[in-house]
């Protein structure tokens, strides 16, 4: 979806800078938006802190409350896909192979 | 360095009314599961969630005493369940999935992971903005309905039943249609979190604060961080 969504408005996004937490060439508040996914899927509340108020300087308060649905809406979806045991198509999985080994998650066990 | 404080009244209304439906639901008595039973899967989940030292995955969360799992109403089998699939939902695999099933009827088990998604995407929106967690309401008195659609059956993209026709839709999209109000909560939570169904094939679809593209980097990084292949 990522790399859909960046070709069709004309943006070239490394997803190997997403899997090193540098953001995506050309992304407005990549860096802070990638800081603050990251933060808030992790513990360090005082590093969560930051990276929230990183990005409400940069982008603003709405932006970040955006930000924390979206976080909030694949902590939901990433739970009912691996509980119902979604899967893609097998000819889609080729597809999106390279991507995924991009990303670093083509040997997760949660691949099916 | 001063902490930018964030406020409920900040938060926009459809998003807050989706939330609060879902949250409420929690208590309520559903399809499969009385409101106490979903209360009670829900503080299981919410400890899973929390705990900075969760049991390893292959560990039953109700046989670790120093848990304190409150397990009352349901069995230790959905509150097992509910752990793991809060706490470490990439580790499932088939096998889990039909060891799991032999003690939970399949459509329960569909509403029982209603319940952790549910609990998984209000705390992580309330916790990413420092807004504090809900308290749970009070067990609605009352029976789970169990009405059961007519045509429920078989997926090949996923382990779960679904409604048919099967697999012509995404796997994540069809994965809950066999308990209709647990499909309902969930996707009308979606639609305020992230992209409405009717607009996602508009690569250039905004609210007018984060880009498509910017929403896509940060469900790309949780999902990673999630270990999420899907």
């Amino acid at each position: 979806m990522l790399s859909w969504s960046g070709t069709e408005q004309g943006l070239e996004i490394s997803l190997e800078n997403v899997q090193n937490t540098t953001g995506g060439v050309g992304v407005s508040y990549a860096r802070e938006l990638v800081d603050f996914a990251t933060a808030a899927t992790e513990f360090d509340l005082a590093a969560l802190t930051t990276a929230r108020n990183n990005l409400i300087n940069v982008a603003g308060l709405a932006v970040a409350i955006d930000a924390s649905a979206v976080i909030a809406n694949f902590e939901m979806m990433t739970r009912l896909a691996d509980s119902t045991g979604a899967r893609m198509q097998t000819e889609v999985v080729q597809d999106r192979l390279a991507v995924a080994t991009a990303m670093g998650v083509d040997k997760v066990i949660s691949r099916r | 360095m001063s902490v930018i404080s964030v406020s409920l009244s900040d938060v926009r209304a459809d998003l807050i009314f989706a939330h609060e439906q879902a949250w409420s639901a929690l208590s309520q008595p559903g399809t499969w599961w009385s409101g106490a039973q979903k209360r009670e899967l829900a503080q299981t989940a919410l400890l899973a969630i929390s705990e900075s030292e969760p049991s390893p995955p292959w560990v039953a969360a109700s046989t670790v005493a120093d848990k304190n799992l409150q397990i009352h109403f349901a069995s230790s089998a959905a509150h097992d369940a509910v752990y793991r699939i809060a706490r470490h939902a990439a580790t499932l695999t088939s096998d889990w999935y039909q060891r799991v099933t032999q003690e939970i009827e399949p459509l329960a088990f569909i509403e029982l992971c209603g319940v952790v998604c549910t609990v998984a995407t209000v705390s992580a929106f309330r916790r990413a903005l420092d807004l504090g967690i809900p308290e749970l309401a009070p067990a609605t008195l009352g029976e789970p309905s169990r009405i059961k659609p007519a045509n429920v059956v078989d997926a090949t993209l996923n382990w779960v039943p679904v409604i048919a026709p099967a697999d012509e839709n995404a796997a994540v999209v069809q994965a809950f249609t066999a308990v209709p109000e647990t499909n309902r909560v969930i996707w009308a939570m979606a639609d305020a979190q992230y992209i409405p169904d009717k607009e996602m094939v508009d690569p250039h679809w905004t609210r007018g604060t984060l880009s498509r593209v910017q929403m896509e980097l940060v469900a790309t990084r949780v999902s990673q961080q999630r270990e999420c292949f899907y």
